[in-house]
């Protein structure tokens, strides 16, 4: 083991040699193959980071023009819901005028319903009381009752005005003389003869008179001149009731 | 085992010179990686091939380290450091080609590459720092202990190029040994050893150049951080 100075010397020169070498050959190519691609690297990474930036200034603007529709989409659905409310107000405004109208109409139709019942109800009152008064009066007619209100006739016949005189006189002309008295009892002949005198005194002539029984009429007597009659019997009086007050009714 | 097996013969003069097998081996191994680097350096590509992936590979770890170690000098120390790393792989494996002996197990060789290094701590430490600042750090932390300090430089730069010199200098012997006693087959457990050992000791001589040459940059460095950063 012993230093050998040439080794040593030639040694120390083959080094530095082989420093330069590598260092002009190996280390620095491949830091400069390195250092491009790192730079490759860089600037794909600079021109990704700058698609990422442009991509969010997009994605910013589209937001912010999304955030703009719906503001507008708000505001159209803010007038559409007022138009809708005015809408249904106003609706609602003439379904109430529409309703009140046929609530009125409804309660006049009602009223006229219920006067015309209370008519109906008022007629049929008084046709059940003419009804019961005459089924009453039946019973209790008889021929002094009819003798009364032949006596009653025979009366009225002296107060007749004379326009109506004349009248019954021109009916009498024209149906002969004849003059047709109904009874609800058979007329003894002494009361016929009376009204038979009677009625000549009326017309002023001779007078044939045909009597004939009518049960309707309850009690009382029927004279027919022409189309003119006289009465004075409980059935006619009793109608003659009935029409009176229904036409009381009606107004 | 003659001599020549201890110590490298002397193949040819050049004038005063002796040129050794020692001499020729590194000729060859020099030659042998300027012509790979030049043929790197010609197809280099953007898009490496595996040839370049392996050499940016090694590049790149290399860079790791001393940045591990100097992290503002990597570029200062690379060439020097690197090409310490390279060659002495390239070097201590080269024994294992038959009737070639590594110029590592020359102790000329490994003390020229120890005194290169003692060399380089204070060019680097110089030229980094000044002459003056440089020198300053020998008197740090108390000029009582300079001598040692003075001492410890060249105890550390004999044991970098004996250590060297020994490991490879006994493992070659070793291998020598075993095949002369147990025959042909006997000595490749001894070759696995041998590569590994290359590559460890290469390793160490490089990494205990980088932490010196480290050491001479950063002394003051360090000395005037702590002076303004106590608590550091």
């Amino acid at each position: 083991m012993e230093l050998n100075w040439s080794t040593f010397l030639l040694e120390i020169l083959n080094f530095l040699v082989l420093v330069w070498i590598l260092k002009r050959f190996f280390y620095k190519p491949l830091q400069e193959v390195i250092a491009r691609r790192q730079q490759e690297i860089e600037a794909r990474v600079a021109e990704a980071e700058k698609m990422r930036s442009d991509a969010q200034q997009l994605q910013q603007q589209y937001e912010g023009r999304q955030a703009g529709w719906e503001n507008e989409r708000q505001q159209a659905r803010e007038v559409l819901q007022k138009e809708i409310k005015d809408t249904r107000a106003r609706l609602e405004d003439e379904l109430q005028e529409s309703l009140q109208q046929q609530r009125q109409r409804a309660e006049v139709v009602a009223q006229r319903q219920r006067r015309e019942q209370l008519r109906q109800l008022e007629q049929q009152a008084v046709e059940q009381g003419g009804e019961f008064a005459a089924r009453l009066l039946q019973q209790s007619a008889g021929p002094d009752l009819e003798s009364r209100l032949l006596a009653l006739l025979l009366d009225s016949l002296g107060k007749v005005s004379t326009e109506q005189l004349n009248e019954l006189r021109e009916a009498a002309q024209k149906n002969a003389q004849v003059v047709e008295v109904a009874s609800a009892f058979p007329l003894p002949s002494h009361q016929r003869d009376e009204i038979a005198s009677a009625l000549a005194e009326l017309l002023e002539g001779q007078v044939d008179c045909h009597f004939v029984e009518a049960p309707e009429l309850i009690a009382g007597l029927r004279i027919a001149i022409g189309a003119w009659v006289l009465g004075a019997n409980v059935r006619d009086e009793l109608h003659g009731f009935s029409q009176l007050e229904s036409t009381s009714a009606n107004d | 085992m003659n001599q020549s097996e201890i110590v490298a013969a002397v193949l040819f003069r050049l004038g005063p010179l002796e040129i050794t097998g020692t001499v020729v081996t590194t000729w060859a191994i020099i030659a042998v990686l300027a012509l790979a680097s030049w043929l790197l350096s010609r197809r280099l590509q953007r898009q490496p091939g595996r040839v370049q992936t392996v050499a940016e590979g090694v590049e790149m770890a290399m860079e790791d380290a001393i940045r591990a170690v100097a992290p503002d000098h990597v570029q200062l120390l690379l060439p020097f450091v690197g090409s310490l790393w390279i060659f002495l792989v390239v070097a201590n494996l080269s024994g294992l080609i038959p009737g070639v002996h590594s110029p590592t197990r020359d102790l000329s060789a490994t003390a020229a590459l120890a005194i290169l290094v003692f060399l380089s701590v204070h060019w680097f430490g110089i030229r980094n720092q000044g002459l003056k600042r440089y020198l300053r750090h020998y008197l740090s932390p108390s000029p009582i202990l300079l001598p040692f300090t003075l001492i410890s430089e060249v105890t550390r730069t004999v044991a970098l190029a004996v250590r060297l010199f020994g490991n490879i200098m006994s493992l070659e012997m070793t291998a020598l040994l075993v095949l002369l006693v147990a025959g042909f087959l006997a000595p490749i457990p001894i070759l696995m050893l041998h590569i590994i050992e290359a590559l460890v000791q290469a390793y160490i001589f490089g990494m205990l150049a980088l932490i010196y040459v480290a050491g001479g940059l950063q002394s003051q460095q360090l000395k005037e951080q702590r002076q303004e950063n106590p608590r550091a």
